[in-house]
C-alpha cells in the first residue's frame, strides 16, 4: 500500500488526517470509550479535555495504534489502519509520535534516546555501521542537536537521563517524539507533573510543531492549558464525546450543559 | 586410549616451586591448565547455550499472557533448585546406549557434561532474567513501540533496560554450572589421559578427588584457582554488561 510507504516524501505528499469512526473500546468487559467519532487534521492542535478516568489515555493509545478498537474503525483516508498488514501498519505507526505522562526514557544518554526513532528505521546493516562508529567515539547527530534545541536542551545530548530533572526528562521525551519527523504528535497529560517554566517550554514546542504542519492531539484536564494551546477542543465525559468545536466556542458558548459545568469545575469525578 | 590416572602423593619440596601457579604440584605438566580449560569450556558453553534459550523464554513468558503462565513460572522457579546428581543421572540415562541420545556416543564426554550443566543453568538464567525483564516498566516498552519499534526492537530495548539483571542471571547460571560437582562426575567420569591431562576432569571434580584422597592443600589450591577464575569472569561479564544501550 503506497500510502504507508516508508518514504518520507511520499508520506508527506499523500498525508491526510486520522479519523476515528464510531470507535468503542473497553477492558475486561467494561466500556471505556463509546461510539467516538473524531477527526485529527494536520496543522491543528486538538485538545481532549475531561476529568481523570474518563478515557482520554485510552483514546490517545487508540490513535497511537497500541490497541485495535473493540468496534468502529481508525481510518487514514479510506484505509482502515487495523485492516492493514503488520508491515503496513508499522509504516502507519511510524508517522505518529507520542509523549506520555511519564517521560519513559531509556537508561542511556539523552542522545541515544532522541535518536532511537531514527535508529529503528534503519536496516540492520546500517545499524551495525552506526554501532561500530559509536564504538570508536563518533556519535554526533545534527538531527538530535536540532531537536533538542526546540525544547531548550541543546547542550544536553551527552548527559545521562539519570542526571535530568523531571522537567528536563519530559522535554527530552518531547524531543524524542519529534526527532523522527512524525506527521501526528500525541501527548497524554504531558505537563501534569511539570513546573510553569517547563510547561511553557512544552506548550511553545507544541505550537511550533503545529505550525510545522503536524497534527497535534493533547489529552489534559488542565482547562487553562487547553484554552492556551487548542485550535479545537473535544470534551470527553464518561467515555463519550459530548462536544467538539473551536476552542473559543467550546469555552464561551458550549452546546452541552455538562461542558459548561465541567469547565466551571462543578462536575466532580 | 583414554584411561584414568591417579595422581601421585604430595611430597616435600613439591610445593612453591616456580611453575605458572608459583606452586609445584604433584601433577604431570599441563594438568592444571587442562582442567581449567575443560572447566571453562564446559561451563561457558553451557551458560552461553542457557542464555540463548533462557533469555527468549524469559521475554516470552514475561510479556505474554497465556493460560498456564503461572504454572510455567512455577516450573522455572522449581528448576532453579534441581538436585545436580539427579540431573546427572537423567542425562546419563539420556546419553547411555539405551537412551534417546545413545547413538551419539556421549557417555563420559565433555558434551554430556555440557548437557547436564545446561539443564542445571537454564532455569537459573531463565528465572533471574524473567524477574529482571518483568521489572521493566511498561512505559519504556510502550515508548519503544510508539517510536516505530518492531517486536524485536521492543525486545532489544527491554533487554538493554534489564541488562543489569540479565548479567546477574548469566553470572548466577555460570556460578551454578562451574561450581557443580555431582552431575559432571556422573556424566563425565572425571577422566584424565595417560599423559595426565584432563579429558573430563574439571576443577570441582579435581577438588573432590583431592579432598577424598586427603590432599587438602592441593584441594584448597584448586579451590583458590576456581574462585579466581570466577572472579575474573564476573569482572569481564560485568564490564561488558555495564555498557550503556
Amino acid at each position: 500500500m503506497a500510502q504507508f510507504s516508508s518514504s518520507r516524501s511520499s508520506q508527506h505528499s499523500q498525508s491526510t488526517g486520522i479519523l476515528l469512526s464510531n470507535v468503542s473500546h473497553g477492558f475486561d468487559g467494561t466500556a471505556v470509550l463509546t461510539d467516538i467519532t473524531l477527526t485529527v487534521s494536520r496543522g491543528e492542535t486538538l485538545v481532549v479535555i475531561g476529568p481523570s478516568g474518563t478515557g482520554k489515555t485510552t483514546l490517545i493509545r487508540l490513535l497511537a495504534l497500541f490497541d485495535s478498537p473493540d468496534s468502529g474503525r481508525i481510518l487514514v483516508g479510506d484505509t482502515n489502519l487495523w485492516s492493514l498488514s503488520t508491515d503496513e501498519r508499522l509504516a502507519a505507526r511510524r508517522r505518529i509520535g507520542m509523549v506520555f505522562q511519564e517521560p519513559n526514557l531509556f537508561e542511556a544518554s539523552v542522545q541515544r534516546n532522541v535518536s532511537y526513532g531514527h535508529r529503528v528505521r534503519l536496516g540492520w546493516r546500517a545499524r551495525l555501521r552506526q554501532w561500530a562508529r559509536r564504538l570508536v567515539g563518533d556519535s554526533s547527530s545534527p538531527v538530535v542537536e536540532e531537536t533538542l534545541e526546540v525544547v531548550g536542551l541543546a547542550d544536553a545530548a551527552r548527559r545521562s537521563t539519570g542526571s535530568l530533572s523531571g522537567g528536563e526528562a519530559q522535554r527530552v521525551a518531547f524531543a524524542r517524539a519529534l526527532a523522527y519527523d512524525p506527521e501526528f504528535l500525541l501527548l497524554d497529560e504531558p505537563t501534569s507533573d511539570l513546573d510553569p517554566r517547563n510547561t511553557a517550554v512544552i506548550e511553545q514546542a507544541v505550537e511550533t510543531a503545529r505550525d510545522d504542519g503536524l497534527g497535534v492531539v493533547v489529552a489534559t484536564h488542565d482547562m487553562q492549558q487547553a484554552e492556551r494551546i487548542a485550535d479545537r477542543v473535544a470534551v470527553l465525559l464518561d467515555g463519550r464525546l459530548i462536544e467538539v468545536g473551536p476552542t473559543e466556542e467550546v469555552f464561551t458558548n458550549p452546546e452541552d450543559r455538562r461542558t459548561q459545568r465541567f469547565i466551571d469545575g462543578e462536575l466532580l469525578y | 586410549m583414554i584411561e584414568t590416572t591417579p595422581v601421585g602423593p604430595v611430597t616435600a619440596g613439591t610445593l612453591f616451586d616456580a611453575n605458572f601457579l608459583l606452586v609445584d604440584v604433584p601433577f604431570e605438566q599441563g594438568y592444571i591448565e587442562s582442567i581449567i580449560r575443560v572447566s571453562l569450556l564446559v561451563s561457558l558453553t553451557a551458560v552461553i547455550l542457557s542464555t540463548l534459550v533462557g533469555l527468549p523464554v524469559a521475554l516470552a513468558v514475561g510479556f505474554t499472557e497465556f493460560p498456564g503462565k503461572r504454572l510455567v513460572v512455577a516450573l522455572i522457579n522449581t528448576g532453579m533448585g534441581l538436585p545436580s546428581v539427579v540431573v546427572g543421572l537423567l542425562v546419563l540415562f539420556g546419553v547411555s546406549n539405551q537412551g534417546p541420545l545413545g547413538s551419539l556416543d556421549l557417555v563420559f564426554t565433555r558434551e554430556a557434561m555440557i548437557i547436564s550443566q545446561f539443564v542445571l543453568a537454564t532455569p537459573v538464567v531463565t528465572g533471574v532474567s524473567l524477574a529482571a525483564v518483568t521489572e521493566i516498566e511498561d512505559g519504556v516498552r510502550d515508548a519503544a513501540y510508539v517510536m516505530g519499534g518492531t517486536r524485536l526492537d521492543v525486545a532489544l530495548v527491554t533487554i538493554s533496560e534489564a541488562r543489569a539483571g540479565i548479567v546477574t542471571a548469566v553470572l548466577a547460571g555460570l556460578g551454578r554450572a562451574i561450581s557443580e560437582v555431582g552431575s559432571v562426575l556422573i556424566v563425565g567420569g572425571n577422566i584424565v589421559r595417560a599423559d595426565g591431562t584432563s579429558v573430563t576432569r574439571t576443577l570441582t571434580t579435581a577438588i573432590q578427588l583431592e579432598a577424598r584422597q586427603g590432599r587438602f592443600e592441593i584441594a584448597l589450591l584448586l579451590g583458590g584457582v576456581l574462585i579466581a577464575l570466577v572472579l575474573v569472569i564476573n569482572g569481564i561479564v560485568l564490564r561488558i554488561g555495564g555498557r550503556r544501550y
